[in-house]
């Protein structure tokens, strides 16, 4: 398609973004933009989330040299930034916790959320807990069945879980329960979204709140190998753990970085979730990106491993630095996802989440074909427990 | 610009009445069912209201998106939708207004969806996901091929951005009447009466209220504050839901609602 819809405006990355919302929203979206605007300037609120992020969090995270992995590989040098660490387990509550002060000091009451694998919402379970606010999960009940573990966490922690049994139930399904949620209560809630997709401002508020990975990292890696990394791979849904990653090295013109998303059974299955490849330019929950969809413009449904990876758009600063070139997107298989989730737990030690095993797979093919002296930073941008059953059900599949 | 908005509003202004408009979406629960749905409502409405089914629409609430999967269970399609228009303006000489998301009008082409609206005689197109913001490149279009772009106004639209809104806005106002999603409004309660008040006050252009119209007294304390016309939506399609298996029965049970809705 030819036709462009914006260019170079706020809310924008390059094509890319914007506020594709009803109108009930656009007053709140000024008034979220407008508090983060000062807040995020405001010098006791940075020290405020700050101190969370260490005592609570656990930040900052180690960045670990993976030997034994490396070896097997046979080439690069294979670095973990260990998001996998937090609290609860995954990069996602680096948002939530952001998210969730910036909600408390707008003077707002309730937390509405999404998700896909369990992560975000038990994240936002989690700090709508510590920060005493009421919390809402709207979940697919296709992924309540995958996630059972994270449905019982959320529900300890006092937030009340509610399946999604339209469209596809999955976590575009979610999202949209979820605004339909936000229309509704926008007096009193306030929306906290887990990636970097939607309207403008979230793409931008929550990439800020996972830059910090990268900032980590790079801060990390000049200690323990003096330099910079050669490559950076890390998973991409949505996009918020690449995005954290890769944002404090877009201007190191010299790194490579690579976005991996979900092949599931390969793309001429149909049955995937790699937005570039598969899909093209379009529109959903608000933002102007790449979507899957068919010829008409309905959704279509995507398949992946991980909950976490299964959904038809990307977030749009991604779409943007895929066609500016700067980050080149590419897939993993289901089945190669696995493997990889298998080799980390057995060389390293570190049961890798589903999501974070398809960056892990591209990772080994990548740096097998390295000279030594190369080094490949990694996202592990979660634990697997969560995926235990489901994983032990497929590899023992595979195995027949 | 568009006559026949002027003209149904100008006669039920003389009647001392708000103008009826049921929204029904275009294929459901399959083409040929929906084209009778239309043909026995026709005679009772002032306008049309019409959806495009979509996969994800996050402006509805569960009545509506029931309805956009059984249209799209039965492969209705733009295209489709377009000619059951066609079919409809055939019987039908009052204005037509269609309700579509954004990525429908995207992915057929902006241009092309905006002239093939103004070839089927559809008078006004509706994009509920298209703010005022993002809303240049198919007003732009809209105006090309003398279609009316309506907008939606809701209680958290100010009257700055009324005032903005009405700079491009044509036909009527689709006013919102509760914070939610269509189906959710249950009575017009101060709030909404106040919200009508003051469009009214700021808006020459007639207004329309949705969301939630379901009862004679809805309609008529919706008159008292000054509306010029109600959208019915779900309450209609909750009647079709109920008696899918038997289409005639629920031609019948809708054309008893309607009458009584509006007698």
């Amino acid at each position: 398609m030819k036709t462009v819809i914006k260019k170079q405006r706020k809310g924008y990355f390059g094509d890319f973004g914007g506020q594709f919302v009803p109108e009930t929203l656009m007053t709140p979206l000024a008034e979220l933009e407008e508090a983060y605007r000062k807040l995020s300037k405001d010098k006791a609120f940075k020290k405020e989330l700050s101190g969370w992020l260490i005592n609570f969090v656990g930040r900052p995270t180690p960045l670990y040299f993976a030997k034994q992995l490396t070896q097997k590989a046979g080439g690069a040098k294979i670095y973990l930034k260990r998001e996998d660490l937090t609290h609860t387990g995954a990069h996602k509550i680096n948002n939530a916790l952001g998210q969730a002060l910036l909600a408390k000091h707008m003077g707002k009451k309730r937390l509405i959320a999404e998700t896909g694998a369990g992560q975000h919402g038990v994240a936002t379970a989690t700090v709508a807990a510590a920060l005493g606010l009421e919390c809402v999960v709207y979940m697919g009940a296709v992924d309540i069945e995958r996630q059972q573990a994270n449905v019982q966490r959320m529900k300890l922690l006092g937030a009340k879980v509610i399946p999604v049994i339209s469209g596809s139930k999955t976590l575009k399904d979610a999202i949209n329960e979820a605004i339909r949620d936000w229309v509704t209560n926008i007096k009193s809630s306030h929306y906290l979204i887990g990636s970097v997709l939607g309207p403008h401002p979230y793409p931008t508020i929550v990439r800020d709140f996972q830059k910090i990975i990268g900032e980590e990292a790079k801060k990390q890696l000049k200690e323990q190998a003096n330099r910079l990394p050669d490559y950076l791979v890390a998973c991409v849904g949505g996009g918020s753990n690449s995005i954290g990653l890769f944002y404090d090295f877009l201007k190191e013109k010299k790194i490579k970085i690579v976005g991996v998303e979900a092949g599931g059974f390969g793309i001429k299955s149909n049955k995937h979730a790699a937005r570039f490849e598969g899909g093209r330019p379009g529109i959903l929950h608000g933002t102007f990106s790449y979507v899957l969809q068919d010829k008409y413009g309905q959704i279509t449904e995507t398949h992946s491993i991980s909950a976490g990876l299964d959904y038809p758009s990307i977030g749009p600063e991604h779409a943007g630095l895929y066609k500016s070139g700067r980050v080149e997107y590419t897939h993993i298989s289901d089945e190669e996802a696995l493997k990889a989730f298998m080799l980390l737990s057995e060389t390293e030690g570190i049961i890798p989440a589903l999501e974070s095993s398809h960056a892990v797979a591209y990772a080994i093919r990548l740096a097998k074909k390295l000279p030594k002296e190369r080094i490949v930073l990694v996202n592990l941008s979660g634990r697997g427990d969560k995926d235990l059953t489901q994983a032990i059900y497929h590899i023992q599949k595979m195995k027949v | 610009m568009s006559n026949r908005f002027e003209i149904v509003f100008q006669r039920t202004k003389k009647e001392v009445r708000p103008a009826f408009m049921p929204f029904l979406v275009a294929g459901d629960p399959d083409y040929k069912t929906s084209l009778e749905l239309f043909k026995s409502i026709a005679s009772k409405a002032d306008m049309l209201e019409i959806g495009f089914p979509y996969s994800d629409p996050l402006a509805d609430g569960p009545t509506i998106q029931a309805a956009d999967e059984r249209a799209l269970k039965s492969e209705i399609n733009t295209d489709k939708v377009f000619s059951l228009i066609k079919e409809i303006r055939k019987f039908y000489s009052h204005p037509i207004s269609v309700l579509v998301y954004v990525n429908l009008v995207y992915q057929y082409g902006i241009d092309k969806f905006y002239r093939q609206a103004s070839l089927m005689g559809i008078d006004g197109v509706l994009i509920p996901d298209v703010p005022l913001e993002e809303s240049q490149i198919f007003v732009a279009a809209a105006k090309k091929y003398k279609v009316s772009p309506v907008f939606m106004i809701t209680q958290t639209t100010n009257n700055e951005r009324l005032k903005k809104i009405l700079k491009v806005a044509e036909g009527y106002l689709y006013l919102v009447s509760v914070l939610g999603v269509t189906g959710t409004g249950n009575s017009l309660g101060k709030e909404t009466y106040d919200f009508i008040k003051r469009i009214k006050k700021n808006s020459k252009l007639p207004l329309a209220l949705g969301f939630g119209i379901s009862t004679r007294e809805h309609i008529a304390n919706a008159a008292k504050a000054g509306i010029d016309g109600v959208i019915v939506g779900s309450a209609i399609i909750k009647i079709l839901e109920a008696n899918l298996q038997n289409p005639d029965q629920a031609k019948n049970k809708i054309e008893t609602f309607v009458s009584e809705l509006i007698a």
